[in-house]
């Protein structure tokens, strides 16, 4: 059993690197183009150019893949010729690269006014501006220097070259005088950071931490509706088949299944919201506040996800009853006499939840799914809008952290599935 | 009265000649106050001049006003850094509360010195002298002088920022801009240029102080009514009041009203921002498109205000490449919009037709022509005579936004009678932004401006080496168009400029590569118990007087 579940979280891994692949493949043939959407349709070619230079969109593919996986901060420090690290140089600071003198005091550099200025920050946090004159000198006889500026990126800045190449003119942050080659750093996902949003230069951690968060209480809670009203009426129909209260829960089912969410939720804001004024239609969070502190913004949602879900799962577990109530093992136990609820519960039961129990699991990615869904009607501030607007501006480390949580949630519940296989089914055994 | 006194001692030599035809009737008097105020008067002033006494404005009762309340915006939260490279207008609006601007552009399309005190043009205006308002501190305690203004321009015109101001401003070299004293800027132009002070209120003049280092979000430091509280981008954006703002409220102590605004992003999806103002989880939705006004105008509890604008959207033609080079072809398909039918189709009607000119009826120097009529058959004979008798296959791309895939449809429809079979290409937002000024036949939204000479300069001229500049996205490059349009630039005076505008507006109809159908109305949602809140033509938040009656 633990040689199995190490070869399936094994596989995981391998289906997770794959993902990664065809998703950083695929928004790299989709069209549109991120430094456009982040200048605004009135920026000239030179400055998405540019901008796409300090975005590091210009290297190649699989040098920006790698960099995204494994980082690329332990190619690049040579250049500078320091250690770099990624760290808050002061309690409360955001995470940023800086380069590290052997007494422990961080450095980055930054250009004022045409020359060079560091900016030291000692162990003890104490923050100094030190002007900086220790260029090197190339072979084509320019003055360079290479260093970390303070947005995240190793640069070469060219001394005096303020007409030649020119600096990122729409970057994050001011550089006159600004660098002629641009590398921005990353950690890499497999060494724990899923990098810069492009879409709002903040880290992708922070923000899609609180998305995941505001999206698992939604499905927890909607699971936690959902599967014991599905599984209920899909025992009640199935036990009865074809008596008044089956047609009732199959029709019920059928109708709720077959409205998309985007109908179904535009419909409930309209009775519930318009109509009855009992329930905001939107989840507006003006403050830090989490769903739970605010329940009545979650209620709709909540339903709207319910009313697709519970009719498919009750259809299957109705399917599956009716099936084991026909079996001659069943018939055999009503004949010798046994009550009908012991019959029910110890076995029938046991057998019918098979089927269902694969379909629950596998709708934990629907789940998942149609909150995305979900969440663009209600303008729910969760993981799956997060994901709708990171794809429609191709903000790449938003897209594939996004999507490894999804990855991993799709292949661990399959797993869970599995397990619980055994539990319910003693013939299965896993090697 | 000290607005008088002044106003008397600084006068512009042509404002009494103004003052002459708005007494025959030349000019109306919302011209008159545009121009006096473009010569450096106050709007009170430019009143007190015209009838030796203080406009009846309404007068606002120190016990009408209730301070306290906090007023949510539906909205995006965009990612900003340094305010001269803004280029989404939410996010504009969200740190305008923190920043403000040299000038202001009010809601009727007037602009007044605003961290200016006054300001003065030379009679052949091309050397200006700003008059930097005394006595307005930073909300980080520094003192706002004539130094800041300087490093402002030097950031708008520094290649290196890439601010779209430096395009605006190509009349100015950053060289000849003069410090003269703490509190007074020279500017001295190439050319002559009347538009200096809408300029200074482009939505990316925003003024920060000398010590900005190029990221809004790292230093909210501005002289606005509000401080930044809490900035997440695409999520939510707080202000919290400033107490030590400079300008008072009509109670006698500093404005703004409001204590709070929180800006939510609820998204790119509509229903959402409607469903949440409805149930009264946010009190304002920004820039409303022609659906959410149907949805909300008539939901209890919900004002709607509405402003005539200059915004509109180009139908636009590549006058570069077959088979839109020849023009033949072009006036074959603008003979083919049936411009009331589109206007109704796409924004229900809210607007005021065009006749394939920038310059819209709100403009002070528009020139006014006869609306062209739907003519298939006329269009059937001009490509026939250009080579197409059989008619033309052409693609249109637009946006799938707003109004765009009506206008597209609607063209489509109307334009099959007149021999053109349009397959339409429509695109996300995202990626029509990024082939607009490539596409061969293309409708592109433009934003208002609040003077009829800004568009064209921006949009049909060329750069410095001749070529089409970057936003001359039909290609369109006329020499005698653009000889008027300098002409105009330069000229003060309303009538003279609108003569030379009815010959550029002819120009523009006959050979130009864009047909404009109509320019629509802009709407600004609001809870009702907001007062003094009212639709800008370029959909800006101006809250500082704003206040809540439920406060």
């Amino acid at each position: 059993m633990l040689r199995y579940i190490l070869r399936r979280l094994g596989f995981m891994l391998l289906t997770m690197l794959l993902v990664s692949i065809v998703v950083f493949l695929v928004s790299e043939v989709a069209p549109g183009d991120v430094a456009r959407h982040v200048l605004g349709q009135f920026a000239t070619d030179e400055q998405v150019e540019l901008l796409r230079n300090q975005m590091g969109l210009n290297q190649p593919l699989y040098v920006r893949y790698f960099d995204w996986l494994v980082g690329n901060d332990w190619r690049h420090d040579s250049k500078v010729g320091m250690p770099l690290t990624y760290t808050r140089a002061r309690p409360g600071d955001e995470l940023e690269w800086w380069a590290v003198e052997p007494d422990g005091t961080l450095v980055q550099w930054r250009m004022k006014s045409g020359s060079l200025e560091q900016i030291r920050i000692t162990t003890d946090g104490e923050r100094t501006l030190v002007p900086f004159d220790e260029w090197d000198t190339n072979k084509d006889g320019e003055e360079i220097f290479w260093g970390v500026d303070n947005a995240n990126h190793v640069v070469l800045w060219v001394k005096g070259s303020e007409d030649s190449t020119g600096p990122a003119s729409a970057g994050r942050t001011m550089t006159k005088g600004g660098g002629r080659e641009y590398y921005p750093l990353k950690k890499g996902l497999l060494r724990g950071d899923p990098g810069i949003s492009l879409r709002t230069n903040r880290p992708v951690g922070p923000t899609l931490t609180r998305r995941l968060r505001n999206s698992f209480s939604l499905a927890v809670i909607a699971f936690a509706f959902i599967m014991p009203i599905a599984l209920l009426l899909g025992i009640l129909a199935g036990l009865r088949e074809g008596s008044p209260a089956d047609r009732a829960i199959s029709l019920f089912s059928l109708i709720t299944t077959s409205i998309p969410e985007f109908a179904s939720g535009v419909f409930l804001i309209l009775v519930f919201s318009f109509w009855l004024d009992l329930l905001p239609g939107a989840s507006v969070f003006v403050d830090d506040s989490t769903p739970l502190e605010n329940p009545k913004m979650i209620v709709l949602p909540i339903l709207t996800l319910t009313l697709v879900e519970v009719g498919y799962v009750a259809r299957m577990t109705r399917a599956s009853m009716v099936e084991v109530m026909n079996a001659p093992y069943i018939r055999t136990a009503v004949l010798k006499g046994l009550p009908y609820r012991r019959i029910v519960f110890v076995h029938a039961l046991r057998n019918a939840l098979m089927a269902p129990i694969t379909v629950i699991m596998l709708h934990v990615n629907w789940l998942v799914g149609g909150i995305v869904v979900v969440e663009a009607v209600y303008g729910y501030p969760g993981v799956g809008l997060y994901l709708l607007d990171s794809a429609m501006f191709k903000d790449i480390n938003a897209i594939e952290a996004g999507s490894m949580v999804m990855v991993a949630l799709a292949v661990s519940t399959q797993l869970i599935a599995d397990i619980i296989y055994t539990f319910l089914n003693p013939r299965i055994r896993y090697t | 009265m000290h607005i008088l006194k002044r106003t008397k001692r600084n006068v512009h030599p042509y404002v009494p000649e103004l003052r002459e035809q708005y007494r025959n009737g030349k000019v109306t008097r919302r011209e008159f106050l545009r121009m006096a105020t473009l010569l450096g008067m106050s709007v009170a002033g430019a009143n007190v001049f015209l009838d030796g006494k203080q406009a009846a404005a309404a007068p606002m009762m120190r016990q009408d006003i209730k301070r306290g309340g906090t007023m949510t915006i539906a909205t995006r939260v965009p990612r900003v850094d340094h305010p001269a490279r803004f280029s989404w207008i939410e996010g504009v609006n969200e740190f305008r509360q923190v920043c403000e601007y040299l000038t202001r552009t009010d809601w009727d399309n007037i602009t007044e010195p605003w961290l200016l005190e006054s300001w003065e043009a030379n009679e052949t205006v091309d050397e200006w002298t700003l008059h930097v308002r005394q006595g307005i501190k930073f909300n980080d305690g520094s003192d706002f002088t004539a130094e800041d203004v300087v490093f402002n321009f030097q950031q708008w015109l520094d290649p290196d920022v890439g601010s779209s101001m430096l395009g605006l401003m190509s009349y100015l070299q950053p060289t000849n801009i003069e410090m003269v004293d703490d509190y007074t800027v020279k500017l001295y132009l190439d050319v002559p240029q009347i538009g200096v002070p809408e300029n200074l209120f482009h939505y990316p003049a925003m003024i920060v102080p000398k010590t900005f280092e190029g990221d809004l979000t790292r230093q909210p430091i501005g002289t606005g009514p509000f401080l930044l509280d809490e900035y997440i981008e695409t999520e939510r954006a707080v202000f919290v009041r400033r107490e030590d703002y400079w300008r008072m409220g009509a109670d006698g102590d500093p404005l703004p009203y409001l204590d709070k605004l929180v800006f939510v992003d609820l998204g790119e999806e509509e229903s959402a921002r409607i469903a949440a103002l409805q149930s009264g989880q946010v009190d304002n939705i920004y820039n409303p498109g022609a659906d959410v006004w149907q949805a909300v105008k008539d939901l209890p509890g919900i004002n709607v205000y509405s402003a005539p604008t200059a915004q509109t959207f180009h139908i636009r033609m590549r006058v570069d490449q077959p088979p839109f080079d020849d023009v033949r072809v072009r006036q074959a398909l603008k003979k083919c919009i049936d411009r009331q039918k589109m206007l109704d189709l796409a924004w229900f009607g809210e607007g005021v037709l065009g006749h394939d000119s920038a310059v819209a009826p709100v403009h002070p120097e528009y020139c006014s022509k006869p609306i062209p009529a739907y003519d298939p058959e006329g269009a059937k004979a001009l490509l026939a005579e250009a080579g197409y008798p059989d008619g033309l296959e052409v693609e249109l791309s637009t946006q799938q936004a707003r109004a765009e895939p009506a206008m597209a449809q609607s063209l489509k429809e109307t334009a099959a009678a007149g021999g053109f079979d349009i397959k339409l290409n429509i695109l996300p937002s995202a990626q029509y932004w990024d082939v607009w000024t490539e596409v061969p036949l293309g409708i592109t939204i433009w934003a208002h401006r609040p003077l009829g000479i800004i568009v064209p300069a921006l949009a049909f001229t060329t750069d410095a080496e001749g070529n089409p500049g970057p936003w001359n996205e039909t290609r369109w490059v006329d020499e005698e168009y653009i000889a008027l349009l300098r002409q105009a630039e330069s000229t003060l005076e309303v009538e003279a400029r609108r003569a030379i505008m009815c010959q550029m507006e002819d120009i523009e109809a006959e050979r130009s590569g864009h047909g404009i159908a109509f320019f629509t109305s802009v709407w600004y949602v609001c809870h009702e118990r907001f007062q003094g809140v009212r639709a800008h033509p370029t959909n800006y938040d101006l809250f500082d007087e704003v206040w809540d009656a439920e406060a």
